[in-house]
């Protein structure tokens, strides 16, 4: 196995000076070697790209599949979720996701949801923030386009009044969803346990007592932290203190 | 004339034949197509306390609509009371499907074992009955174990309230064997909205929800608790100690005060908030032994239930390389999820290709089982009688403590010449399930596109760009609004309107002077640039222009704080202009000149006076 990750980084780097130097180039290299079954290979070259700041949503969905494949599920899991934030309606990238959690060895459903913010979540999942962020301006706009034949030209017409109060309605909804969105994807830090060993304690220190047992893959919800540990919330509303090592935030 | 009789009895026995024969016909059909009922009958629970209660479950399905009410035995040891009775009605095919269930709580007044028989409902004058079951009633108290008798106290012996017990069916399972997790919330008092839930942490196991039931009753230690269940199957993934923690549930009850102090305008006893209570169940401990390997089959891969497999081609006869498919069916009791593909050996006659899985999971009785259908594609390489053998799925089976083979039967197939045929021809195939589908047991392909791959971009709602493109119609709105305002005071507002324009017209005006500024246009010069400072302060003042004597225009002036040596210029200057209107001919090229610019100079400094 070692001989096998050594040999790919081997190639990887002897293939480097080759690759072409835009992006994409780099991209299409690490395409190839995840076709040749050099995970590790993909990996590296993948997290080059990752590296110089770099990001797209297929970037994370194929570093995700190179992960799972070099058997890294946490890190599978984070490139999932990152592509996801970037690209939320591409049903390749919800698939991988779930299929990946399937994988994770304790399994933290969650067991009740509020209905309402559930409706919510549900309907802005397959948008993205800056989509809806340009949807809520462009009522806004229209809105204010509106309110000057209003009171700028004096165009008052029942027309006028139904646009005003049409696209007041049109921007309080859009403005809602952007707003959950916005909860959703800034406001709630979420992280990954990528740690294959990850003890949860009850308090912010390694004497405090052991709550539960994670494993790599799960999400959790980052509520606050205090010197090297996060306070997180699992799915199932289970709450603990972890080593910030042994998780990545998304 | 003998014929006619005969003819008419002729015609008479023929007429009730056909008669006879119709109606017979009529009957058959109708017979053939009155539906046929079936009646079931079930217990929720076959063996209760004297405390409890049993569900009857009468289920009538039939392919009718009317569907009869069924008729109960007397059944003397127990009282009956109809739960009501729920329909389900569906049409395929142009086929009505109905099924009604009646539900009857039954309550024992007498332990023994009683069986229920001969329920029945009658439908187009015919009897049809239900299956019989058979319902024991222990002693009071019997059913409920002493373990759980002492779950129910606290520490000084009173009765709980409320407390959450966890079980298991089996404490020494093999690995991969179900276990079977029930938690059940007893609670005794009144408790208001929906228990919340925290699942027991089970690491190193393999977890499936297999349900929940209730509220019902129960009585431990003489008192009712409702009771609340929820069981899990469990497959140990470790062997050795394996412990499953403890679950919380969350709930408001009615606090100890508000039950004993009962406020008089709490008529519901929903007012008061209650008291939220977390109630924890114990923890359990699995000792998981490891498979023995002692008679273990060489293509074992780990499965443990009872299972059955069974192949299935879609065609028997096939075409020198053309694909046939064959499903391998894996049917039975276990954990489905890990049933591992029945291993196929090298065949020279076939190249053989996996197109693709599924699998099907079932509950029931509380164990997890299903379907795993496997889907492989063969495509014969050469004509003939070609042979897939027999395959073969080694699994363990926990009950009887050994290894057990299932097998398939070999499947022949004749596989036929084609026109042009030659050996060792390959035909590239591509397998149908390339592109994997959600539900499939692998990742989906990586993207060959890298899309926008660029730099990371910041949070747009804080761009510039964002913010400019939002502010935008902020200020266009103020913008159109000044605009307006100003538009309706010029319009509405003459002495304003006047004072805005009376630069721009004195402007014109002198403009028009510096035309006219020749001898030989003295007069009309003198004329305009008079009127050019005239109309000015007429403006500005919204006054006339054609009442403005001098004395006027100094009072004016003076009221508007204008300065003294200003006023003097402006009616020296106005006097110069009526004097040089009316006296043109001592008027010089520079007396011109010099007025012109005595009229741009006053103008600038009249445009200086606060009107």
């Amino acid at each position: 196995m070692l001989k096998r990750v050594i040999a790919g980084f081997v190639i990887a780097l002897a293939s480097y000076g080759n690759l072409c130097a835009t992006p994409s180039g780099q991209f299409t290299q690490a395409n190839r070697f995840y076709e040749q079954r050099a995970y590790d290979s993909a990996v590296f070259v993948y997290r080059q790209l990752v590296s110089e700041g770099m990001e797209s949503a297929p970037l994370y969905f194929n570093l995700g599949n190179a992960y799972f494949r070099s058997g890294d599920l946490g890190q599978a899991v984070l490139c999932y979720l990152r592509a996801k934030r970037l690209d939320p309606a591409d049903p390749d990238i919800k698939a991988n996701l779930e299929f990946a959690r399937q994988y994770t060895s304790v399994q933290m459903e969650g067991v009740r949801l509020n209905p309402v913010s559930s409706l919510f979540e549900s309907i802005v999942e397959p948008y993205r923030l800056s989509m809806l962020a340009w949807i809520s301006s462009g009522f806004f706009i229209l809105l204010f386009g509106f309110l000057i034949a209003r009171f700028g030209f004096a165009v008052r017409g029942a027309l006028t009044r139904a646009g005003i109060w049409l696209t007041f309605l049109l921007l309080l909804s859009a403005s809602l969803l952007t707003t959950v969105k916005y909860d959703q994807d800034f406001l709630t830090r979420r992280g990954v346990i990528i740690a294959q060993e990850c003890v949860v304690r009850t308090g912010p220190s390694e004497q405090a007592d052991k709550e539960l047992d994670a494993s790599p893959g799960l999400i959790v919800e980052i509520l606050a932290q205090s010197g090297d540990f996060y306070n997180v919330l699992f799915e199932n509303k289970r709450r603990g203190w972890v080593r910030k090592d042994l998780l990545a935030v998304v | 004339m003998t014929g006619r009789p005969d003819m008419r009895h002729f015609v008479r026995t023929a007429y009730f034949a056909s008669l006879l024969a119709i109606l017979t016909a009529a009957g058959m059909v109708s017979a053939q197509t009155s539906p046929q009922l079936e009646v079931v009958v079930t217990l929720t629970q076959e063996t209760i306390s004297l405390d409890e209660q049993a569900i009857l479950e009468v289920e009538v399905k039939g392919s009718t609509q009317d569907m009869p009410s069924p008729s109960l035995p007397t059944l003397p040891m127990f009282e009956i009371y109809s739960q009501g009775r729920s329909t389900n009605i569906s049409y395929v095919n142009g086929v009505v499907e109905a099924s009604v269930t009646n539900r009857y709580l039954l309550v024992p007044s007498k332990a023994g074992t009683y069986p229920i028989e001969n329920i029945s409902v009658v439908y187009q004058n015919r009897r049809y009955v239900g299956n019989s079951v058979t319902l024991t009633v222990v002693s009071r108290g019997a059913s409920v174990s002493p373990q759980l008798e002492r779950r129910a106290l606290d520490t000084v012996g009173n009765s709980k309230d409320y407390f959450l017990e966890a079980s298991v069916d089996n404490r020494n399972p093999y690995v991969s064997q179900q276990v079977t997790l029930t938690l059940k919330l007893f609670i005794a008092v009144q408790y208001y909205g929906s228990p919340e839930l925290v699942e027991p942490t089970t690491t190193g196991f393999w977890t499936e929800l297999l349900g929940t039931r209730g509220p019902y009753q129960q009585r431990v230690n003489d008192r009712t608790y409702r009771v609340i269940e929820r069981k899990y199957a469990l497959f140990p993934t470790a062997t050795g100690e394996q412990t499953i923690g403890r679950a919380t549930i969350t709930v408001t009850v009615q606090s100890r005060q508000q039950n004993q102090r009962r406020d008089p305008f709490d008529i519901f006893g929903m007012l008061g908030a209650g008291e939220e209570v977390q109630i924890r169940s114990q923890s359990l401990t699995v000792n998981v032994k490891s498979l023995p390997v002692e008679g273990r089959p060489g293509d074992f891969s780990g499965t443990v239930g009872r299972f059955t497999l069974k192949a299935t081609p879609t065609k028997r006869e096939v075409e020198v390389n053309q694909p046939v498919s064959v499903n391998f069916l894996i049917n039975g009791v276990g954990n489905i999820k890990s049933v591992a593909e029945p291993v196929i050996p090298d065949l020279p006659d076939f190249r053989v290709y996996k197109a693709s899985s599924n699998e099907s999971v079932s509950k029931l009785d509380e164990r997890l089982g299903g379907t795993r259908t496997f889907e492989e594609v063969f495509i014969p390489k050469r004509p003939g009688q070609l042979v897939v053998p027999a395959v073969s799925f080694s699994y363990f089976d926990p009950e009887a403590g050994q290894y057990r083979t299932a097998r398939t039967e070999p499947i022949t197939l004749n596989v036929i010449r084609t026109e042009g045929y030659a050996a060792a021809q390959e035909v590239p195939y591509s397998a149908p399930d390339s592109k994997i589908s959600a539900d499939a047991r692998d990742i989906r392909y990586i993207k060959e596109d890298p899309g926008d791959l660029g730099h990371r971009e910041g949070l747009l709602l804080t761009s510039p760009l964002y913010l400019m493109v939002n502010a935008a119609p902020v200020l266009a709105l103020m913008v159109a609004v000044l605009l307006r305002r100003r538009r309706e005071k010029l319009s509405g507002d003459i002495g304003y309107a006047r004072s805005r324009r009376a630069s721009r017209e004195a402007r014109r005006r002198l403009a028009r002077a510096a035309q006219l500024a020749t001898v030989s246009t003295s007069e009309q010069f003198f004329g305009e640039s008079g009127q050019a400072l005239l109309s000015f302060i007429s403006d500005k003042l919204n006054v006339s222009p054609h009442g403005l004597t001098s004395d006027r225009i100094q009072d004016l002036l003076v009221d508007h704080s204008a300065d003294p040596k200003l006023v003097q210029d402006i009616l020296a200057f106005l006097d110069r202009c009526s004097f040089a209107r009316y006296a043109p001919a001592s008027v010089s090229q520079s007396d011109i000149d010099q007025a012109l610019a005595d009229a741009e100079q006053l103008m600038m400094r009249l445009e200086e006076v606060r009107f």
